[in-house]
Formats: C-alpha cells, sequence, structure tokens
C-alpha cells in the first residue's frame, strides 16, 4: 500500500478526529458555562444535582461513559441504539462540559469581590456585572488551563474507537490488520503532532492578545 | 429637614455588633469626614448607605424621600439599584475594570443605564455615546488625567488609578459621593493628589462623606467630623470642636495616637 | 486487570439488562425482517472482510454475508465492531450476526448461538526467523513469553498445553497485536489463527516472521453467531449455508479467497 494510498486513508480517519473535537468543544464551552451557575447556584438542590453529576462524570472514565450511552439503551431498556458517532459526541460533550465547568467556577472564584462591588455601586444588573465585567476577566485567567484540556480533548478523541467508531487510530489499526504493515501506525504521530501545535500556536495567540492588560 | 438623614442605624454580623444605632444628617453641599480607629464601623456604615449591606433597623433618606427603611419589605435588585444611585462610593482599592482603558471604565456605567433604559435608534444611540462620551473626558479632565483617557489602569499610578474612581463614581452624578479610605492603600507621596482632587470638588457644591485616616484632610476640608468608636458616634461637630476641644475621653487619646503616628 | 473490571461491568449492565429483554414479544426474526436490513458486525482482516484498493468491502466473508442474506431477503449492513465487545453489540442489537471468522468455543456458546460450521481453521505458532532453532516444539519453549488475543481460541490453545500455560502469558486486545508483540521482541511467541499467521508471514513487514508448520495446536471452526433466543434467524441462515454448498457456491468464493484449503463443509 502506497504513501499516498494510507496518507488518503487516514486523512478519512483524521476527519472523524477533527469533527469529534470541534462538536465537542462547541457545545462544551457554553454549556459548561451553564453547569458552572448550577454548581454556583444560591438554590441548594440545584448546586447539589449539578456537583453529584459533576463528581461523577469526573470520577469515571470518559472510555466507560462512551460504552454505557452506546450500549445502555438496548441491554437496560431494549431500546434502539443511538448512532454511533451521536453516542461518542454526547459521551465527550458531557464529560468535556463537566471538566471546563469546574475551569470555569475556579476562574469566576478567582475575581474579587471588590469588582462585583463596583458594578454594584454603579447601578448595573446582576447580568450586566457579569457579562461586561466579569467574564473577559474570567476567560484571561483560564486560557492556560483551558488549553491544558483542548490539547487533551485532540488525544482523547482516540477513545472512540472503543465503539468502533473509524478515528484516525483505529484508521491507522484497520489498515495495520488488514494489509500487514506497521509503519502507518507511527504515521499518525505526525498527524496529533500537527494538530496539537495548530492548537497550541492558537492559544499562545489568544494568551498574547489578552495580555494587553495585567491583572 | 435635613438633606441626608441617617436615623437609628444598628447592623451586626452574626454575633458582632458593628454599629449599635447611628445618628446623624447632613445638609447638601457639606463635606462630612469620619474617623475612627479600624474596626469602629465606618466602613460598614458606608456600606450600609450604599447598600452593599443591609442595616437591621433603621431608616435612610435623602432630600426628604425614604430610601431604605426596615420596616419596609426587603428591597428587590431593581429597586437598589435604583435606591444605591443616590450614593457613589469611591472604593480603598480603586476596583478598576482592569479590561477597559481608563475612558472606558468611566463611560461603561452610563452607557449601560442609558441604553438599556429605552429603545433607541441607532442615531439617539449615537447621539448618547457621544454625550456620554464627552461628559467622562470632562471628568477625567476635573482630575487631571485627560492625558490618559486610553491607557488601562495597569498603566496608571495608585494615585492616578483612585483618580481614574472619582470620576468614575461622579459619571452617573449621585447627590452623595462617599470615599472609603481613599488614600489607605496608596503609598504617602501618591496621596497628595487624590486629596487635592477631593478638595477641588468640595468647590463645586458636592455633598460628601470621606472616611479617612488622613486627620489634616478630615481638619482642613470637611466642615463636619464624625468620631466613630465601637459602633457608636462619639463625637460629632464642626473640626474646630471636634480637632480642638474634644469633649469625649476616647476622643482624645485617639487624636493623641494619630498625632504620634500619622 | 483493565479486561476483568470492563467485563465485570459489562456483566453487571448485562443482568440489569435483562428484565428489560425479556419484555419483546416479537421475535427476532420478525425485528430483522421489519427492518428490513441485518447489521453484520465485522472486523477488517484479509481475507475475511477487507477493503480493497478502492476502499470497497470484499473478502470470503464478505461475499458469503451477501450470499445468505439473498437467500434470506434481507440487504447486510456491514458494521465495523470492537471484536471483544461482540457479544455486548449482540446483546445490546448495535448488531445482529457476528460474520467474520468467529471462531466456535464453549465459553462463547454462553452468549450466543453458533450457525453450522464452515471452516477449519487451526491456531499455529509465530517465531522470528531468527528464533528458529532455538524454539522447534513446544517443550523448547519453557520460559518463553506467550502473546494471544484475550478471550480468543488462542488464549485457549496456549493453557491447554502443558509446557506454554506455565510461560508468561501476554493478553492482547487483538491478533494483529499479538503478531505485533511477536515483530517487536516483546513476546518470544504468538498464537494466532493460521490464515492470519499465513498472511503475516507473506507479507513484506513481517518477512522475519515464520509459522511453526510442525507444532500441532488445537483445530477451531468458524460459524456465524447469532442472538441465543433467535431460533428462528438461526435455522434460516443454516438453511441458506446448507444450499450454497450443496450448489457449489460456497467452495467457489473458498477458491477465490484462497481459503479452500480449510474448507470444511
Amino acid at each position: 500500500m502506497s504513501f499516498l494510498e494510507v496518507t488518503k486513508q487516514l486523512t478519512n480517519g483524521f476527519g472523524v478526529t477533527v469533527v469529534i473535537f470541534l462538536i465537542t468543544l462547541a457545545v462544551s464551552l457554553p454549556l459548561g458555562l451553564i453547569i458552572t451557575f448550577g454548581s454556583m447556584s444560591k438554590i441548594l438542590p440545584v448546586k447539589w444535582i449539578t456537583k453529584t453529576f459533576v463528581w461523577i462524570i469526573r470520577g469515571t472514565p470518559l472510555m466507560l461513559q462512551i460504552i454505557l450511552i452506546f450500549y445502555g439503551p438496548g441491554l437496560l431498556f431494549d431500546m434502539p441504539a443511538l448512532p454511533r458517532l451521536t453516542a461518542v459526541l454526547i459521551a465527550f460533550i458531557i464529560n468535556y462540559s463537566c471538566y471546563f465547568s469546574e475551569i470555569y467556577r475556579g476562574g469566576i472564584e478567582s475575581i474579587s469581590k471588590g469588582q462585583y462591588e463596583a458594578g454594584q455601586v454603579l447601578g448595573m444588573t446582576k447580568t450586566q456585572i457579569f457579562f461586561k465585567v466579569v467574564l473577559f476577566q474570567v476567560i484571561k485567567r483560564i486560557v492556560p488551563p483551558m488549553g491544558n484540556e483542548i490539547i487533551t480533548l485532540v488525544k482523547d478523541t482516540s477513545l472512540a474507537r472503543v465503539i468502533a467508531v473509524t478515528e484516525l487510530v483505529k484508521a491507522a489499526e484497520d489498515i495495520v490488520s488488514m494489509k500487514m504493515i506497521i509503519w502507518p501506525l507511527f504515521y499518525i504521530g505526525a498527524f496529533y503532532l500537527l494538530f496539537s501545535a495548530l492548537l497550541t500556536f492558537l492559544l499562545n495567540l489568544a494568551e498574547k492578545k489578552l495580555n494587553y492588560y495585567s491583572g | 429637614m435635613s438633606f441626608l438623614e441617617v436615623k437609628k442605624i444598628y447592623k451586626s454580623f452574626g454575633k458582632t455588633e458593628v454599629l449599635k444605632g447611628i445618628d446623624f444628617s447632613m445638609e447638601k453641599g457639606e463635606v462630612l469626614a469620619i474617623i475612627g480607629s479600624s474596626g469602629s464601623g465606618k466602613t460598614t456604615l458606608l456600606r450600609c448607605m450604599n447598600f452593599l449591606e443591609t442595616p437591621d433597623t433603621g431608616t435612610i433618606s435623602v432630600n426628604g424621600n425614604v430610601l431604605f427603611s426596615s420596616d419596609e419589605p426587603p428591597y428587590s435588585d431593581a429597586e437598589k439599584r435604583e435606591k444605591r444611585l443616590h450614593f457613589g462610593l469611591v472604593f480603598q482599592q480603586f476596583n478598576l475594570f482592569p479590561q477597559y482603558n481608563v475612558l472606558k471604565n468611566v463611560s461603561l456605567a452610563p452607557e449601560l443605564r442609558q441604553l438599556k433604559a429605552k429603545k433607541v435608534t441607532k442615531a439617539e444611540k449615537k447621539e448618547i455615546i457621544r454625550q456620554i462620551d464627552d461628559n467622562s473626558r470632562r471628568l477625567l479632565d476635573t482630575v487631571g488625567l485627560s492625558e490618559k483617557v486610553n491607557n488601562y489602569p495597569c498603566e496608571l499610578s495608585g494615585g492616578q488609578q483612585q483618580r481614574v474612581a472619582i470620576a468614575r463614581a461622579l459619571a452617573l452624578n449621585p447627590d452623595i459621593l462617599c470615599f472609603d479610605e481613599p488614600t489607605s492603600a496608596l503609598d504617602p507621596e501618591l496621596t497628595g493628589e487624590v486629596l487635592r482632587v477631593i478638595r477641588e470638588l468640595k468647590t463645586s457644591d458636592r455633598t460628601m462623606i470621606v472616611v479617612t485616616h488622613e486627620m489634616n484632610f478630615a481638619r482642613g476640608v470637611a466642615d463636619k467630623v464624625i468620631f466613630m468608636a465601637d459602633g457608636v458616634i462619639e463625637e460629632y461637630g464642626t473640626p474646630d470642636e471636634v480637632f480642638g476641644a474634644p469633649k469625649s475621653e476616647k476622643t482624645r487619646s485617639f487624636l493623641e495616637k494619630s498625632l504620634e503616628n500619622p | 486487570m483493565k479486561k476483568r473490571i470492563l467485563s465485570v461491568l459489562m456483566g453487571a449492565v448485562m443482568c440489569l439488562g435483562l428484565c428489560g429483554c425479556s419484555k419483546t414479544e416479537d421475535t427476532d426474526w420478525n425485528y430483522i425482517m421489519n427492518k428490513g436490513e441485518a447489521v453484520i458486525g465485522i472486523t477488517y482482516y484479509e481475507p475475511m472482510n477487507y477493503l480493497d484498493e478502492n476502499g470497497e468491502l470484499t473478502g470470503f466473508e464478505t461475499e458469503f454475508t451477501k450470499a445468505v442474506c439473498e437467500k434470506l431477503g434481507v440487504t447486510p449492513k456491514f458494521q465495523v465492531i470492537d471484536w471483544k465487545k461482540k457479544e455486548i453489540e449482540l446483546k445490546s442489537k448495535t448488531i445482529d450476526l457476528i460474520w467474520n471468522g468467529l471462531t466456535v468455543t464453549e465459553d462463547r456458546k454462553e452468549n450466543m448461538a453458533f450457525s453450522t460450521t464452515y471452516l477449519k481453521n487451526r491456531q499455529v505458532i509465530l517465531i522470528k526467523k531468527d528464533n528458529a532453532e532455538k524454539y522447534t516444539d513446544t517443550k523448547s519453549m519453557a520460559g518463553a513469553s506467550v502473546a494471544y488475543e484475550g478471550g480468543s481460541a488462542g488464549e485457549t490453545a496456549a493453557s491447554a498445553d502443558e509446557t506454554l500455560k506455565d510461560c508468561k502469558q501476554v493478553s492482547c486486545d487483538a491478533q494483529k497485536d499479538a503478531v505485533l508483540e511477536v515483530k517487536a521482541g516483546t513476546a518470544d511467541i504468538g498464537i494466532v489463527d493460521y490464515t492470519l499467521a499465513r498472511s503475516s508471514v507473506e507479507s513484506e513487514d513481517f518477512a522475519d516472521l515464520m509459522i511453526l508448520e510442525n507444532v500441532q495446536l488445537m483445530d477451531e471452526y468458524y460459524a456465524v453467531g447469532v442472538r441465543l433466543e433467535d431460533t428462528e434467524t438461526l435455522a434460516k441462515i443454516n438453511q441458506a449455508i446448507d444450499e450454497l454448498a450443496k450448489d457449489g457456491t460456497l467452495l467457489e468464493l473458498a477458491k477465490k479467497y484462497g481459503v479452500d484449503d480449510i474448507y470444511a463443509l
């Protein structure tokens, strides 16, 4: 099998990897913020339900969550299973939303009380204080830890193969077992490295842009 | 009836009683200095007037309107927002918004307020923003920072930041402007510029309450002085009365100590 | 260890599932017929199910499946699965049949029903050519490390042999990983099925490996895996296989893909 043919097949797998990455990121970033509001809520039942949920999701392996979401409906309730990619996306979105929510929470709690009070005495509403005063400062503070999670997400996409979604690693494994050649396994490392290099570059750019002020 | 009337304010945090019945009044255009050792309750009193704390009992009225009364049911957030606009507050730690430049720090609150209040056309919106912008620049000129409008707070000295905070508080045109130890977080050489700005504001006929440790400032600028100790007003009078001939033993010993370590 | 935890968890899920599954009144055959398609669980490997140069799925099992499904009047839909989860895929109805060189074992009979067997394969030992003098029979392998796919016939073969069962065991995720272990030198010998071993040693990357032809391990038989309770589908598949064997179609297919030497009908 030629280099070009292998590259072509791996590119298909890489496409799936990128789809999982992008959709997870696009949905988890806002959803994580909503979960943060839940876990910081003054309504105690909401707060404890959210915190328990986050604890369960963060305390169990993502791989197990993928397996349960895909096979669970059929095994437990005799219901039709979700399409494989959909099940993967749901598992990733829930998992990453919970991780993001904790990063948001840390960021929000690190903003001094004085910022809220300054907004209050200037007659701003709670919503205005959050979106016009606090959020931007939170974003600046969470870019580094968020960057870590985002790079981890790139590599976590390889877990999708436990329910036989053909992402990059599975695409390579399929070639290895079909054609009995080994080098594609090493070759996909380059895909991941290039992808995370691009993300590192973008994250550094964001960090630099946000560094126009300090504090 | 006086311009500001504060009656029977009590406030406890848990079992600690911080304010034990505060009564005072002041007239429009007056400057009131509140002095006293730390823990005497002066900052809490200021925070009560700005609705950052809710007194347990008492009333606060401005210009004949009751703003706070412990007899009324708790106010909604929206009610509090309207009521607290009678007061402005300058914090000890400035609390500027670090992500906005100096001009935006001053214009943000008026913009949010005026653009949210009513539906406006694009042209009207432009006009409102222009007016707020002009007013903000004028205020920054008043505090001597017209050259710093495009700088960010982190690029300014502490004294300059506090002057921005004063302009920001003035932008909503409050009836009474409060200062919570405005120079305590500053290096000694920077306090002068801030005190000068506050002194200049007096001439423009503004009502101000200044919680301060600067005895010379209180004596030179204030029309009335309150000395607070242990949650009560220990002494009240003109600067000459309080500093020149204090009636209370507590006031005397406090003033002696302050003069020893200014 | 990881595998054990996983299987305990799956067991728990399946126990919970029992109450849920029993409420199906309709038979499994009707379920498949109503869909009009049977989802076939496969993994890619030559010559059973693999992609040709155009990226089209082909192979002995692929064509065999298509021929049987045509007789049954359903459309086959090939779904690549994780081989270790074939039982759970079958039970959760994410696939309807397992048809991919599936070896009949006693353990598997608890989780699925098997059709008529059609190929007789055998487990063979794979070693590096450099070790050809060192390893001549299983007795010479004392102290070596042995790799196989966990839960496969290879594992059964290893535990059945007097010497191999005391060797250091390397349980892999897939047969191809056992081949990789031998190639990388992380295991001394690999136990895989004959078809896979043969295509490995014939390939360029694994040309330094060889099959120990003179060592006889267990035979194994290939069949189609069907849901345990589904006797109706099973009977229809068996009838179709029988017809295809009788008219010679199946042997033709075996010749086409070079598996006629293990054809067993």
